[in-house]
């Protein structure tokens, strides 16, 4: 009976010794005697066969993958900035079965409470009629939608809650904010949980912790259940990639396998809304909405808003569930109600509230001002709603909307006059609940949490390389979802540092997250994919998931912007390549790289800064220097991160590996600050990093991606690009006089460039001849390179897709694709390249460079044009006469 | 006094509008001293929908949506109306502005007599500290409510000047208040900010008045225009008109139209158009006495 405790002894003393809770604050990890809580036994058995380095290791794997996945980086932030905004610890939160019920049950009773709530502020308002909700904390809040009043969902307006609950120091949990607008970020803790099983998966399953897979696919079978028809379309609604929510939409769209889908790419006709497709206009059956409810109908609400479409606002009264959750939900969200649900859980539940609220009062009523004004330093003054944003971004302080504070500087002015919008909240301290140190651990490194976590940083620094625990105040969000059996909860949650100093809110300056065990819940639910092997064909994605043009507009540049970078960097190479030589041979085809960067640079004015009479190596420097350093709209970094940002817009589109091998493609990674005396190999280095990167992509592309019209437009856009790149370097480097001693240089660079050098070799073993290099690179369809190879595989697509078949009449698209085509089949390769006289080459060349543009406008014309423009708002005022 | 009321919207677009969805309060309300003998509203081209309702203040509210291009838009409202004398109201018979709040605390179903939604600001009835300045200026302590309502209508009138070119229909109530100047629209905010900003419930009301040619002058057709003034609620007397554009208490020579928080609740005519490019909008509105 010895070992056992030894044992503990033992995992104890490797694991958490040095860890060091505060005195007289709860802890997760360990109990009031400083023993690891049973619970977390497994978990620090299998830590602790683990060196401090193998654990600083597995540390860094998660951390790798946050940033490969792409939640560490909100998709449009500056790709330069190099700090690392998402952690995710490797020590997970873990929950007894005991402790969870209790949680659950509590969060399960909130989402009954404000669902009986919201039917009462949309109906008959009666709660507001006797007083049980001032009716002020509900019309001063501006997310009370009244044209949504009266209108009744058949399940409730909630089909999605969430709820931020923290221990007090006490131990007792008590609820600090609560989100009925919107998902609320469930794709944060989804990806919390893949990347974390990715490197813990074995201890999870070892430690008998519950999956999530059941619960997505109950919410899964509820959202089908709703839309009363097998195989709905169904679509969740995002803002878009600005906002800080973005990868949690995409992330749990991809999951659940809805389109993502923007305000832009809906239209109502009637009562119904459409999605603009390819194929025109598709009904949409179900929108799950992650866009605030007041800016969905610039319409009937808020006139400022273009989140969701024109009309929605009737369609949903005539099909009350289409949007979930209902619009106008965010009521609820709003912070006063606290001090009121106690009363009203007893009125319109029959039970008494079993989580607390965070000690809280609402402004609007007179005795709570009394009591803030009379002890003003005891109270954080907090806007009463704030609407969701990214977990960890709470809104601190007097933070007040449309800049009242600044119109009533002090705090009784302000309270006085916004009371109704503003709560008053006192501190309680937060439990506490490990974190690895060292990595990344934001409080203890912030010098926050150092005074009293001393012990923990030291023993980290003892055992060198970090792995100590230390103790972090901690609150966490945990999501519940409606199904026709009633609300079920999340059998996890996404789980943060926060900083105790400040609100009561799920804040964090960095966000320091860590996934949320959930363990013993008995009958575990089998795992069960959601990736219903249907949605995976060709044929289905044709008939049912129709491609929105917007997205098809992003994967057509997608392809471009991959090609042009692939592009820039061969003829880098190849340019800076013969830099590299040039002290061996003086014909080495630097002119040719002078002229095809130069062509590059043709519509960037900082090129004219170079001196026409530089030497061909200095010219080449200096252009390279160019498209290297980040300044030049046409250079790599530029291209790169537009690649990057297109990419993004369209994340639900790619697999994880694509995303994985894009964000090792960032322009960060190739810009430079160039020194023409260090040499370029480092360059050139790093070039072909890059070029391998891009093979990578284009590979995974090729491999994996169905070949549906979304693979049309983006190969589409390669093949133009490409095109258009090749007639590009060949009329700058051939059309031009050429003096015979450079031509057989200039040939080897173009043979290079165009990534055909060793097809020629295995063809002709002879010294590159134009004949035969302009026959393998513009008229033979059989190499992948070659333009008429481009553009046989563009009228290809072209026919491929929908709306191409007009009756006789070919459209645009088609009869310009044809047309370069045949200029390039009817082409004599023996009058291209004649000696003396170029003009024939020059004006095949010319002719391609301008139709491939209008090519491109063309089927912008026809596929992308129900991207519209912004719906335009016209408002009459009132104009009496005096 | 009846009269014959009709307003006719016309809107042409420099290019064609695919598709487009209006949203109008454009049909008087029936009320004690407001009866709606004849009512007609016509929009061409035909639209694809029609959807006629009630909002959430008690206003008639169309809907339209048109599906098919179009390069002109035509709006035909038409009505009989008959209106009463407004009741002679003693202003000085009401309790202080203080103790509205109270009577409203004391008295939770306003929700049900539909008060309070219209108690706190709104968008476009923010306060600044300026504005809750001028505000007490009518109400020193102790003044009766509609007696300080009747100053404020009558210092708007005063102190701010009649100018459509001032402001447009998204000039902030700051400004405006700066400029002191406005149309009747902007004068309804400045006074639904003040009263608000002192917790006495007031809502905009949109509608029309009676204009009077000059002396000696014929009426001219289509030269009456919709209007805006304010309605202050006190628990004696319930709802209370004021104009302070024309710095009076409506009687008969005013129609209502619609009840709002603020302009936005009640625009006569709102709409967002696919296309069109720029438009000229014509508006034509005649209100005639029938006797």
């Amino acid at each position: 009976m010895g070992t056992g405790a030894q044992r503990h002894k033992e995992i104890e003393h490797t694991l958490a010794s040095g860890y060091a809770p505060r005195p007289g604050v709860f802890d997760e990890f360990v109990d009031a005697a400083g023993v690891v809580r049973p619970h977390w036994r497994p978990l620090v058995e299998a830590l602790s066969v683990l060196s401090p380095s193998g654990l600083a290791q597995r540390a860094e794997r998660i951390n790798k993958r946050v940033r490969d996945i792409g939640i560490a980086n909100d998709a449009f932030s500056d790709p330069n900035e190099a700090d690392q905004p998402w952690h995710l610890d490797l020590m997970p939160l873990i929950f007894d079965a005991a402790t969870w019920r209790e949680l659950a049950a509590g969060v399960e009773q909130r989402a009954r409470l404000y669902q009986a709530i919201l039917a009462d502020i949309y109906g008959p308002q009666k709660l507001i009629e006797r007083g049980l909700v001032p009716h002020e904390l509900v019309f001063a809040d501006r997310t009370f939608l009244p044209p949504c009043h009266g209108i009744v969902p058949p399940g409730g307006h909630l089909q999605f809650y969430a709820c931020d609950v923290a221990r007090g120091a006490d131990g007792r949990w008590r609820v600090i904010d609560s989100h009925a607008e919107t998902m609320a970020g469930i794709g944060f803790a989804l990806a919390n949980r893949m990347t974390h099983t990715h490197v813990l998966g074995g201890v999870f399953r070892a430690a008998g912790a519950t999956r999530l897979a059941g619960y997505f696919q109950s919410m899964q079978d509820a959202l089908t259940t709703q839309c009363g028809r097998p195989d709905p379309r169904m679509a969740l609604l995002t803002p878009g990639p600005h906002h800080s929510d973005y990868f949690s939409h995409a992330y749990i769209a991809r999951y659940l396998g809805h389109l993502l889908v923007e305000g832009g790419d809906m239209r109502s006709v009637g009562d119904h809304v459409f999605l603009k497709t390819l194929e025109g206009l598709k009904p949409i059956d179900l929108i799950v909405r992650c866009v605030e409810g007041a800016f969905a109908d610039p319409l009937e609400l808020d006139p400022r808003g273009g989140l969701g479409c024109v009309g929605l606002v009737e369609a949903v009264r005539k099909t009350p569930n289409l949007v979930v959750n209902a619009l106008g939900t965010a009521i609820v969200e709003n912070r006063g109600f606290g001090g009121y649900l106690a009363r009203l859980s007893e009125e319109l539940l029959g039970e008494p509230l079993a989580l607390w609220e965070a000690p809280r009062w609402w402004l609007g009523d007179a005795k709570a001002r009394d009591l803030v004004l009379a002890e003003p330093g005891r109270f954080v003054i907090r806007a009463a709603q704030e609407g969701t944003g990214r977990p960890g971004r709470a809104e601190l302080g007097r933070k007040l909307a449309d800049g009242e504070a600044s119109a009533f500087a002090n705090l009784k002015g302000t309270i006085e006059m916004f009371g109704a919008r503003l709560v008053a909240e006192e501190p309680v301290g937060f439990a506490t609940t490990p974190a690895l140190a060292g990595h990344g651990a934001g409080y203890a490194a912030n010098g926050h949490a150092a005074g009293v976590n001393g012990a923990g940083v030291n023993g980290a620094g003892v055992n060198g390389a970090g792995a100590g625990l230390v103790a972090e105040p901690y609150a966490v969000r945990l999501f519940a979802c409606a199904t026709p059996g009633g609300f079920i909860v999340m059998p996890g949650g996404l789980a943060m540092t926060v900083d105790d100093q400040r609100a009561v809110a799920l804040s964090a300056a960095r966000a320091q997250t860590r996934d949320v065990w959930v363990l013993g819940e008995g009958g575990e639910t089998p795992f069960k994919s959601l990736w219903r092997p249907a949605i995976e064909t060709a044929a289905i994605e044709r008939s049912q998931r129709a491609l929105q043009s917007r997205v098809a507009d992003n994967l057509f540049w997608l392809g471009r912007y991959a090609e042009r970078a692939d592009w820039l960097m061969r003829v880098l190479r190849s340019s800076l390549n013969r830099l590299e030589e040039e002290a061996a041979a003086a014909n080495n085809g630097l002119q040719s790289a002078r002229r095809s960067l130069a062509r590059i640079l043709a519509r960037d004015a900082k090129a004219a800064t170079i001196d026409p009479a530089a030497t061909d190596a200095a010219a080449v420097l200096a252009m390279a220097g160019l498209l290297l350093d980040g300044t030049s709209g046409y250079g790599l970094p530029g291209t790169l991160d537009a690649l990057h940002r297109t990419a993004s817009q369209t994340r639900d589109r790619l697999s994880l590996e694509v995303w994985r091998t894009l964000n090792t493609l960032r322009g960060e990674a190739l810009r430079f600050e160039f020194n023409p005396t260090a040499g370029v190999g480092d360059v050139l280095d790093r070039i072909d990093e890059g070029l391998a990167g891009i093979a990578a992509f284009n590979g995974l592309m090729h491999e994996n991606m169905t070949r549906n019209f979304g693979w049309s437009f983006i190969d589409m856009g390669r093949r133009l690009e490409r095109g258009f790149s090749l007639c590009e370097a060949i009329d700058a480097m051939f059309t031009n006089r050429i003096e015979p001693a450079q031509e057989t240089p200039a040939l080897i660079y173009l043979l290079e460039v165009g990534d055909s050098f060793i097809t020629y070799r295995s063809r002709y073993r002879l010294d590159p001849m134009l004949h035969l290099v302009l026959d393998l690179l513009l008229l033979d369809e059989t190499n992948p390179r070659s333009l008429a190879y481009q553009l046989a595989a563009l009228s290809r697509h072209l026919e491929s897709l929908p709306q191409a078949k007009q009756g006789t009449v070919l459209p645009e698209e088609r009869r310009l694709a044809l047309a370069l085509r045949t200029a390039i089949q009817l082409s004599e390769v023996a009058d291209l390249s004649k000696v003396a006289d170029r003009r024939q080459l020059g004006s095949l060349m010319h002719y391609q460079l301008e139709t491939l543009p209008s090519l491109s406008d063309a089927i912008t014309r026809r596929y992308f044009s129900l991207t519209d423009d912004a719906p335009k708002r016209v408002i009459m005022r009132t104009e009496p006469s005096p | 006094m009846r009269y014959s009321l009709t307003h006719k919207t016309t809107y042409r677009y420099s290019s064609p509008v695919a598709q487009s969805h209006h949203l109008m309060h454009l049909t008087p309300r029936q009320l004690d001293r407001q009866r709606i003998i004849h009512h007609a509203l016509s929009v061409k081209p035909q639209p694809a929908a029609r959807i006629e309702r009630q909002d959430y203040f008690g206003n008639s509210v169309l809907l339209v949506a048109i599906e098919t291009a179009h390069n002109d838009l035509v709006i035909d409202m038409r009505s009989t109306v008959e209106v009463q004398p407004a009741h002679t109201i003693d202003v000085a018979a009401c309790r202080p502005w203080e103790r509205v709040a109270d009577a409203i605390a004391a008295r939770p179903q306003a929700v049900e007599i539909g008060v309070a939604p219209f108690l706190p600001p709104t968008r476009l009835t923010t306060p600044t500290h300026d504005i809750v300045d001028y505000a007490r200026g009518s109400f020193p302590q102790g003044t009766p409510v509609l007696a300080g309502a009747l100053d404020l209508t009558r210092r708007i009138n005063e102190d701010f000047t009649f100018d459509a070119t001032a402001t447009d229909v998204s000039t902030p109530l700051v400004e405006m208040f700066a400029k002191r100047a406005g149309v009747c629209q902007d004068f309804s905010h400045l006074f639904l900010a003040c009263v608000r900003a002192l917790h006495i419930p007031a809502r905009y009301v949109s509608g029309y008045i009676l204009t009077h040619p000059p002396p000696g002058r014929p009426r001219l057709a289509g030269a009456d225009a919709s209007h805006a003034w304010v309605s202050v609620w006190t628990p004696e007397f319930g709802w209370v008109d004021f104009d302070p554009t024309n710095n009076l208490m409506p009687g008969e020579e005013h129609v209502v139209a619609a009840y709002g928080r603020d302009f936005d609740d009640v625009s006569p005519i709102s709409g967002i158009l696919l296309g069109g490019n720029e438009h000229t909008v014509t508006v034509a509105v005649d209100m005639v006495p029938l006797g």
